[in-house]
This record gives C-alpha cells, structure tokens and sequence, in this order.
C-alpha cells in the first residue's frame, strides 16, 4: 500500500505553509520529514491523518482519496499517529489508553456484530503491545502519573497497537534527554515492517540520520531534496538551509559584535547567542 | 480457614446485612420520610442518567428535564381520560424511554458539533423550548393547568399507589440502573466515552466516530430521564408544566458536581444531601435558599471535585469487598 501526497498546497490565511508538494511513501521503509522551523513537517503530517484540510491537491491512500474524507475514517483505513505534545488519556490506565483503540466501528459491531473483538482477544493485544515497549509493568498506572520519557512510549505503543500501515510520529524524541533518544530510534527502527511505512517528523538528527531509509527536506513548504541520509547530509542546499549561506553568517556575525559593542548588558542576558 | 478469615466474614455479612435491613425499614417510617426516600431515589435516577452524559462523555447538557417532561407526559397522555388511552404501566415505562431515546437523537443530531459553552446553552434553550411548547400546546396538554386524574398505575398486578409501593419499584430500578452503568463504564464504550471527556480530537484520530459516541449517551442519558417521567407521572398523578423548570435541570447538574462527576457514589451522595438538605432547613423558613446557596458554595470551595473522591466508586468497593472476603490472611 501507498500513501500518495499529489501537488498539495496548504495555505493559513494568507501565509502559504505548502506549496505544491508532491511526496510518496511505500510500505517497508521509515521516512523522515525534515526542515527548519515553519518549513510545513508539520502541516504535512496533520493534513496526512486529516487534521487539517487541503487547500488544493490530493492525498491517496492505494486508490482512496484520504483528504475528501473526516478524521475517523482515514484513521479506520489504518492511518495512525502521535502528536508533537503529548496527548494521552492521562486520566486513564496505560492499558486503557490501548483499550480505546478497539472501539467498535459500526453500531453493528457495536451491538455485537460477528467483527467485534472479544474482551479476551483486546486485552491480549494490548498486553502484547505493551510488553513490545517496555511497559507492561504500569499497565494499571494512570498515564498522567507516568515519568515523560514513558509517556512518549505510550503515544508510540498507541500509534503502533492496530498494526496500521502509515505511521506518522510527530518529534518522536522532542523533550526526551540523550539516552532516551538512543531508545527512541532502536525501538523505532525496531518497528520497521515490510508492511508498514513510519513517517518521521523530527528534529534530532542523528535520530533521522540513523533510522530513516529516506529524508525529505522541506523549506517554506517546498521539497529541498529527497534522498538518504548521505545524499542529504552532503547536500548543500540543505546545508544553506539550516545553517544559511557564508555570507549571511559574516553578516549575522557583524550584527552580533555591533550589537555588543552597544551594550554589555543585553549579551549577558544571552539575546546575542541566538 | 482461620479464625481471623471467619470473623472478618462474618463481619462483612453484618454490614451487608444492616443496609439491607435500613432500605427495608424505610417503607415502616412516616410516609413524610418515605416521600423523601422517594423523592432522593427519583433523583438518583435522574442523575445517574444524566451523569452518563455529564460526567462520562463531558458534555455538559443542562435541558435534561425536558425528557424527563416527555416521560411523565406521555404517561399522561397514555393512561388518562386526556385522550381516553388507558395503556398498562409497564409498556408506558418502556414507551417512555423510547420516546425520551428519539427526543434526545432528535437534540443530539443538531448540536452534538458544539462544544462546551455553546453545548450547555443550546441544551438550556431545548429545555425551555419544550417546556414552553408545553404550556402552549393546550389542546394536548392543557397548558399550564396541566393534566390530572392519571390511571393509577400497577406492575404484573400489583397496585402502585402508595409512596411505599413507589419505594420498592424506584430501588429496584435505581440499584439495576447503577448496576449496569456500572457494567457500561467499565465497557469499551465506558472508556471511550471518558477518553472523549480528555481529547475529542486524539479519540477521532484513533478512528472513532465522536458524533456517534455522543449520540449514543445523549440517547441512553434521554432514555433514563424519559422512564423517570413515566414513574413521576404516576407517581404524582398530575403532570404540569411547571414540574419541569430550569431549575430542575439545575439541580440534576448540581447534584452530579456536588456528589463527584463521573461516580455513582457520588451521585447517590449527591441527590441525598440535595434533597434532603431543603427538607431540614424547613426549620428556617425564609433563610432556606441562602442557608442552601451557602451550603452549596462551601462544598464547592472546600471540595471542588465534589463530596466523593473519584477514587472511591463503586469499583473500588467491590473490590475492597472481594479482597477482604478471599484474602486467607491480613498482611
């Protein structure tokens, strides 16, 4: 199965966040979406599981047209996601919050229809997933209670407890410390299937430079490039993107030494640094 | 088995023996107190029904009365010379919750896409509406007179007619109620609906039709109410507009926040002290309503989640229970 996104644009207002982009994902690989900050990852991901609209193109999921449809059902046709902060069911146990991934989809399976789970057969999936990440020991802690780096866990067991084909992880490892991260990506690569495509969109790059089969780099809504991680790390359009050209970083250097020379004070409270 | 094991049986039999025994002796008290075991349990009902909505799904619904109106007036409409329609109590009782589950389908389809504020206010206007139509549908209702002289009402042949008879069928029927909301809570649907309250939007992204689970509380919360009208109609006897104000959509709400949201305890606890606190103010007369604003205003800024703690609901005592019956040996 793949996930087709078709001449997509997205636009907020007046602010353009995608233009025109075009991007394929097929089962079997880890992707990554990466980018400076406001370049539309994001976005993407959103407009993917149907949070947000497309202002004009197409979205397909083999030959269904995900961005005609609400929320639910493209999560029903096996789009599955995590957020970029957290959103657990902190009021519930870590194996409730697997539990309501199995909610009936029909009134017919509702009122028990011949698809519905039995308790028994939910409840041994979930502890299997549970036991996948590392969690089978707070099954019946609230999740709000757990430590973060936990919690994260939890997002991603959720993501990943229906077997949906397209994974999208939203900054997987934001917020967690150096060796969390490490965990983060041998659990993600560890997750890799032939049937299965998990889509990244995440900061940390030595997380994307490890895991992913392919990185797609955006800037102001547009594809930069799109190759493995060696392709992309020596690119050097890339490189200006992120780090800006040699003559822009003299200018920014100019500025920041004018700016010091003006007052001692204000590069203490470390306004300069940035 | 020890000693101890005995003793700590033989106490939990006494315990539930002596509930069993006070709920027995009610109906031997004053038919005063008897009305306000009645009055505490129709309450109970009511706010049992309405807590699957408010304090499961979250969605604060403050029209609930108006099906509970629908209820006691299709009793009325149904086992009176109103329109000469003598049916029997039961079948009303189950016509009535239908009525109230349509009713509350009919409201849910429309507003089930607002959120919050604009819910609770919509809500509030469809109380209103239908307690308004009411008044001012005389040829039906006979406006603000209302409707007297109701059948009264008998179940498999035995007459409903006293408080103590309407004692008996509102415990039987609220301890079933509890029972299987209980059952409901701890359903895929129970969580799902309390996930709903955390994150509407992550629970659509997990592929669930949030219209649907909605629909599906309104309905059954509307299908509680509407039962809860058919017993006060015959209850009372008389049905009239003005049983169905917006205070009383107020106070079901009230009796929920002040019991604990989204707790069955809590509730219980909630309509007793609520309707009993009116009764023992009788004493003060004129300062009645202040003593009780001011009484209601303390719980709240004393205990802002309600009298009750969430934690201790009805699944933490049966499980107390179960431990303390089939543990060998305290630890």
């Amino acid at each position: 199965m793949a996930l087709a996104v078709e001449n997509v644009s997205k636009q907020f207002g007046s602010l353009v966040a995608i233009k025109n982009l075009s991007l394929s994902f097929d089962v079997g690989s880890i992707y990554s979406i990466i980018g400076p900050n406001g370049a539309g990852k994001s976005t993407i991901v959103n407009m993917i599981a149907g949070s947000y609209t497309v202002t004009s193109g197409t979205i397909r999921l083999g030959s269904t047209e995900l961005s005609k449809l609400p929320k639910h059902r493209i999560a029903r046709l096996g789009v599955a996601r995590t957020y970029q902060n957290l959103r657990l069911f902190d009021g519930m146990t870590v194996l409730e919050n697997l539990e309501v991934c199995f909610f009936p989809q029909s009134w017919v399976t509702l009122l028990g229809g011949a698809k519905r789970l039995r308790k028994a057969e939910r409840l041994d999936i979930c502890h299997a997933c549970l036991a996948r990440f590392h969690l089978s020991d707070v099954a019946d802690v609230l999740a709000g209670d757990l430590p973060y780096g936990r919690q994260k866990m939890l997002e991603l067991a959720r993501a990943f407890v229906t077997e949906a084909p397209i994974v999208l992880l939203d900054e997987p490892a934001a917020g967690l410390n150096h060796t969390e991260t490490k965990d983060m990506a041998a659990m993600i690569a560890g997750l890799k299937r032939q049937d299965r495509a998990i889509i990244l969109v995440e900061h940390d790059m030595d997380l994307v430079m490890s895991i992913s089969d392919r990185i797609d780099v955006l800037n102001y809504g547009e594809l930069l490039c799109s190759g493995t991680p060696d392709m992309v790390r020596t690119n050097e359009r890339v490189l200006e993107a992120y780090l800006g050209t040699t003559e822009e970083l003299d200018d920014i250097r100019k500025l920041a030494q004018s700016r010091r020379a003006q007052g001692g004070l204000r590069s203490h409270a470390g306004i300069v640094r940035h | 088995m020890g000693n101890a094991v005995i003793t700590r049986r033989l106490g939990l039999l006494v315990v539930l023996a002596l509930c069993v025994v006070l709920l027995a002796l009610v109906p031997k008290f004053p038919p005063y107190y008897v009305r306000v075991a009645d009055s505490i349990l129709i309450y109970i009902i009511l706010a049992v029904g309405l807590n699957l909505v408010v304090g499961y799904a979250g969605l604060l619904d403050l029209g609930f009365i108006a099906f509970y109106a629908v209820g006691a007036y299709a009793y009325a409409f149904l086992a009176s010379g109103q329109f000469d329609i003598h049916l029997p109590f039961i079948v009303i009782l189950f016509i009535g919750a239908a009525v109230g589950a349509l009713a509350g389908v009919l409201l849910g389809f429309p507003v089930l896409k607002l959120r919050g504020d604009y819910l609770a206010i919509v809500t509030l206007s469809f109380g209103e509406i239908i307690r308004i139509a009411i008044n001012n549908a005389d040829d039906l209702t006979n406006g603000p007179q209302g409707i007297a002289g109701l059948d009264r009402a008998s179940l498999f042949g035995l007459p409903l007619t006293s408080p103590v008879h309407f004692y008996w069928l509102l415990l039987a029927l609220a301890i079933m109620l509890c029972a299987g909301v209980y059952y409901m809570e701890r359903s895929i649907v129970g969580k799902a609906w309390r996930a709903l309250r955390e994150d509407q939007d992550v629970v659509r992204g997990l592929g669930i039709n949030t219209t649907t689970l909605k629909l599906l509380a309104f309905a059954l919360s509307a299908a509680i109410g509407g039962a809860g009208g058919v017993i006060f109609g015959s209850f009372q006897r008389f049905v009239s507009p003005e049983s169905f104000t917006f205070q009383e959509s107020l106070l079901v709400v009230l009796i929920i926040i002040i019991g604990g949201v989204g707790n069955i305890v809590g509730v219980i606890a909630g309509a007793i002290v609520l309707v009993v606190l009116p009764e023992v103010l009788h004493f003060a007369a004129q300062y009645r309503l202040l003593i009780y604003g001011v009484v209601l205003v303390t719980v709240i800024v004393l205990r802002p989640g309600g009298l009750v703690s969430p934690r201790f609901n009805l699944g933490f005592i049966i499980r107390k229970v179960r431990t303390l019956w089939l543990s060998p040996s305290k630890t």
